[in-house]
C-alpha cells in the first residue's frame, strides 16, 4: 500500500477548507475535554468519597464481635468485642497501621429544648490518631478528652438543627444493651464541619467510657478501627492480625454500599462518554462525506490515474485520523487545563445535592476532579478509533465508485 | 506494427428511464503501438465513451477490448486500477490536477501509486516537466499555473508511468489557438521521442491536423477511418 507515502497528499486535503477543518478538530477538542474532564470528576468524586467514608466512618480494616451484623449497630453484649483494649494495643504495633481503636457504636435521639434528632453515636478513644482528622474538622468549642464524662462533639449542620452551639445542653437517648431506653444530659463541646452532609448531619460523637456506661456496655465495643497509612496493605496487615473469635472486614467489603453505588454512577457517565463519542464521529463522518462529495471529480482524476478504490478509501480514513489526531491532541492540552482546575479548584456543588447521593455516600460540598492518565489514553484511544472510523461510510462510498461516474461528479 | 489496443464488436448503451442510448454501437478498432490518431464527430457521437472504454475507466456492455496482450473486459476493479497507473496515461479537458499538490508532485503521483523509489521519481518528473518546457514552475500549485501550463503539467503526468496509450479528451478545447498548438506540438514530440500512443478525441480542425490518422464517429458507429498527414 503507498497510503503510507499519500500522508502529504492528506495532510494538504484538511488545508483546503481551513474553517471547516479548524471546526471539526475543535468539535473534537472539546469532545475530549469534556470526556477527560467528566472522568477525572468521577474518578475524583468516586475516590474522595472512599477516602472520606475510610477516614470518617470505616477505616481500612474492622475487626468485630464474631456475631454481629453488618451495618447494625446493636449493643447487645454478644454483638460486641469483650475487651478490645490488647488486641487493638497489638494491632497498633504492626506496620503501616496508623491507628488501630476501639469504638462504641449505638443508635440514639438528641434532643435539645425545641428539636430532636435521630442518629448514630460514637463512643471513640479521642487520643485515637484516627480522628485527626475530626480535630482538624473542629469549627468551635474544643474535641473531645477521655475524661469529658459528659461531652459531646457534633456536626455544625446539626446543631443548627437543633439549635445549639458550644456550651449548649443536650439531651441524649440511647437504648441499652437489653433494649430498655437511658438517657442522660450532655454539654456540646465543640462543632465541627468535614463537608460531608451524611457525617455532619447524622453524627454524634463522645468518650468511649461515657457511652459503655450510658449502654451498659461495660467494656465493651462494637468495633477496632484500624487505619492504615497506605490502602494497599490492607492484605499485608489483615494476615498480620490475630482474629480469634472476631470477624475481620477490610474497607473494600465495608464500603460495598459505597463501591457499588459510584459504580452505577459510573455506568451513567460511560453512557455520557458514548453520546460525546458519537456526536463527534458523526461531525467527522458528516466533514469526510461533505468533502468528498465536493471533490467526486477529483476522486475521478485519482482513480484514473490508477489509484485502488483501497487506496481511496486509505486516503479519506488518513485524513479522518488526521483529523482526529489534531483534534485529540487540542483536546489533551484544553481537558488537561481543565482537570488542573478541577484538581487544584474544585466545583462547590449545594449541600441539597451532596446529600441527596444519601447517608452511606461520604460526598464532599466540594468535587475534586483527579487526573487518571490511564483512562485518559483510553479516551483518546477510542477517539482516534471512533473517529476513523466514522470516516468508514464516506470513504468507501467513494472507494466503490467507477472511475467513470466519479469523473463526471456524481 | 504491434497491436495497442483492439476493440472488437464493443456495444456500450446508456439507459435513461425508457430511452435507450447507443453511445458506442459494435465499434471494431485497432490501435497500433505508437499512433498519433485522432477520433473526430460531431457531439454525443460517442468519443468520450470510446476513450473511456479503452481507458478501463469503464466498461462495455458487449464486446472485448484487450489492451496489449490483456484482455480487460472482465478484469476486477483493482486489476484495471493497475493498468491504468502502469500502462495508460489520461489527459483530459479540465485539466484535472490535484490541486493541493505542486506540479511536480502531480506528475510524481503516478509514480508514488507504483512504488517507485524516490530518486527514480524524482529524476523522472523532473525529466517530464522539463520536456513540457515547465521545470522553473515545478514547485508551483495549479492555481498558480495558466491553463497551458496546467495542461502541460497534465501531459506530463500522463507520460509519468511510461504508458503504453495516452488518452486525450478534448485536450485543447479550454487552452487558446497558441496554447493549443503548443500542448500538441509538445504531445507530438513527446510521441516521436518515447513512442508512446496517443489517441486523442477533439472537434478542433487545427488539432486534427497533428493526427496521422483520423477515426471519425457518428452516432456510436465508426464513419471513417483514414490515413492523415500530419503536419511536421
Ligand atoms: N452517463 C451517461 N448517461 C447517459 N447517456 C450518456 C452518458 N454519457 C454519455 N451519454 C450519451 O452517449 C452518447 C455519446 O456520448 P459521448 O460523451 O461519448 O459523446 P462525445 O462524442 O464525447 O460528445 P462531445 O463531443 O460532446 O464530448 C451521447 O448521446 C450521450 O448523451
Ligand atoms: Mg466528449
Amino acid at each position: 500500500m503507498s497510503i503510507a507515502r499519500l500522508w502529504h497528499l492528506a495532510w494538504r486535503d484538511l488545508g483546503r477548507n481551513r474553517r471547516r477543518t479548524g471546526f471539526t478538530i475543535i468539535a473534537v477538542a472539546l469532545g475530549m475535554a469534556l470526556l477527560m474532564m467528566t472522568n477525572a470528576l468521577i474518578a475524583g468524586v468516586v475516590d474522595d468519597s472512599l477516602q472520606n467514608s475510610i477516614m470518617l466512618r470505616t477505616g481500612h480494616i474492622q475487626l468485630r464481635a464474631a456475631g454481629a451484623r453488618d451495618g447494625e449497630l446493636s449493643v447487645r453484649w454478644r454483638d460486641l468485642l469483650l475487651d478490645p483494649g490488647p488486641q487493638a494495643a497489638q494491632a497498633a504495633a504492626l506496620p503501616h497501621v496508623t491507628s488501630a481503636t476501639p469504638v462504641l457504636w449505638t443508635s440514639g435521639m438528641l434532643a435539645s429544648a425545641g428539636e430532636s434528632v435521630g442518629l448514630q453515636v460514637y463512643g471513640i478513644d479521642p487520643a485515637a490518631p484516627a480522628y485527626d482528622r475530626l480535630r482538624a474538622a473542629l469549627r468551635r468549642g474544643q474535641f473531645l478528652a477521655a475524661d469529658m464524662r459528659d461531652g459531646v462533639v457534633l456536626g455544625e449542620s446539626l446543631a443548627d438543627t437543633l439549635r445549639v452551639d458550644v456550651g449548649g445542653q443536650v439531651r441524649l437517648t440511647v437504648a441499652d444493651s437489653a433494649g430498655v431506653a437511658r438517657e442522660a444530659g450532655f454539654i456540646v463541646q465543640g462543632v465541627f464541619s468535614t463537608g460531608i452532609p451524611a457525617f455532619d448531619d447524622h453524627a454524634v460523637l463522645a468518650p468511649l467510657a461515657t457511652v459503655q456506661r450510658l449502654s451498659d456496655a461495660s467494656r465493651r465495643a462494637s468495633a477496632i478501627v484500624i487505619h492504615l497509612d497506605d490502602a494497599r496493605a490492607t492484605g499485608e496487615v489483615a494476615a498480620a492480625l490475630d482474629v480469634t473469635g472476631m470477624r475481620l472486614q477490610t474497607w473494600e467489603q465495608l464500603n460495598q454500599q459505597v463501591i457499588q453505588t459510584m459504580r452505577s454512577a459510573s455506568a451513567f457517565y460511560v453512557l455520557l462518554d458514548a453520546i460525546v463519542i458519537l456526536i463527534v464521529a458523526s461531525v467527522i463522518a458528516n466533514t469526510l462525506l461533505m468533502s468528498i462529495f465536493e471533490r467526486l471529480r477529483e476522486i475521478g482524476v485519482l482513480l484514473a490515474i490508477g489509484m485502488r478504490g483501497r487506496e481511496v478509501l486509505g486516503l479519506m480514513v488518513l485524513e479522518a485520523a488526521l483529523l482526529g489526531a489534531a483534534g485529540i491532541v487540542a483536546g489533551l492540552a484544553v481537558g488537561g487545563a481543565g482537570v488542573a482546575y478541577l484538581a487544584t479548584i474544585g466545583i462547590s456543588i449545594d449541600r441539597s445535592v451532596a446529600g441527596v447521593a444519601g447517608d452511606a455516600i461520604a460526598i464532599s460540598n466540594t468535587m475534586y476532579g483527579r487526573a487518571v492518565p490511564e483512562v485518559f489514553a483510553g479516551l483518546a484511544l477510542a477517539m482516534l478509533a471512533i473517529t476513523t472510523a466514522a470516516a468508514g461510510y464516506p470513504a468507501w462510498y467513494a472507494a466503490r465508485l467507477e472511475p467513470v461516474q466519479a469523473l463526471r461528479g456524481r | 506494427m504491434t497491436t495497442t489496443v483492439r476493440l472488437e464488436r464493443v456495444t456500450r448503451r446508456y439507459t435513461i428511464g425508457a430511452a435507450e442510448t447507443r453511445a458506442l454501437d459494435d465499434v471494431s478498432l485497432t490501435i497500433g503501438a505508437g499512433e498519433f490518431t485522432a477520433l473526430v464527430g460531431p457531439s454525443g457521437s460517442g468519443k468520450t465513451t470510446l476513450l473511456q472504454l479503452i481507458g478501463c475507466l469503464d466498461r462495455p456492455d458487449q464486446g472485448v477490448i484487450t489492451l496489449g496482450d490483456q484482455v480487460v473486459t472482465g478484469l476486477s476493479a483493482d486489476q484495471r486500477a493497475d493498468l491504468r497507473l502502469r500502462s495508460i496515461g489520461f489527459v483530459f479537458q479540465f485539466f484535472a490536477l490535484v490541486p493541493v499538490l505542486t506540479a511536480f508532485e502531480n506528475v510524481e503521483l503516478p509514480l508514488l501509486l507504483a512504488g517507485v523509489a524516490a530518486a527514480e521519481r524524482r529524476a523522472r518528473a523532473l525529466g517530464l516537466l522539463d520536456a513540457v518546457g515547465i521545470a522553473d514552475r515545478a514547485q508551483h500549485r495549479p492555481d498558480q499555473l495558466s491553463g497551458g501550463e496546467q495542461q502541460r503539467v497534465a501531459i506530463a503526468r500522463a507520460l509519468a508511468p511510461r504508458p503504453l496509450l495516452v488518452l486525450a479528451d478534448e485536450p485543447t478545447a479550454n487552452l487558446d489557438t497558441a496554447n493549443g498548438q503548443q500542448a500538441m506540438e509538445i504531445m507530438q514530440r513527446l510521441n516521436r521521442e518515447l513512442g508512446t500512443a496517443f489517441v486523442f478525441a477533439t472537434h478542433d480542425p487545427r488539432v486534427m491536423h497533428y493526427a496521422r490518422r483520423i477515426v471519425e464517429l457518428r452516432d456510436g458507429r465508426i464513419v471513417a477511418d483514414r490515413a492523415a498527414v500530419a503536419v511536421a
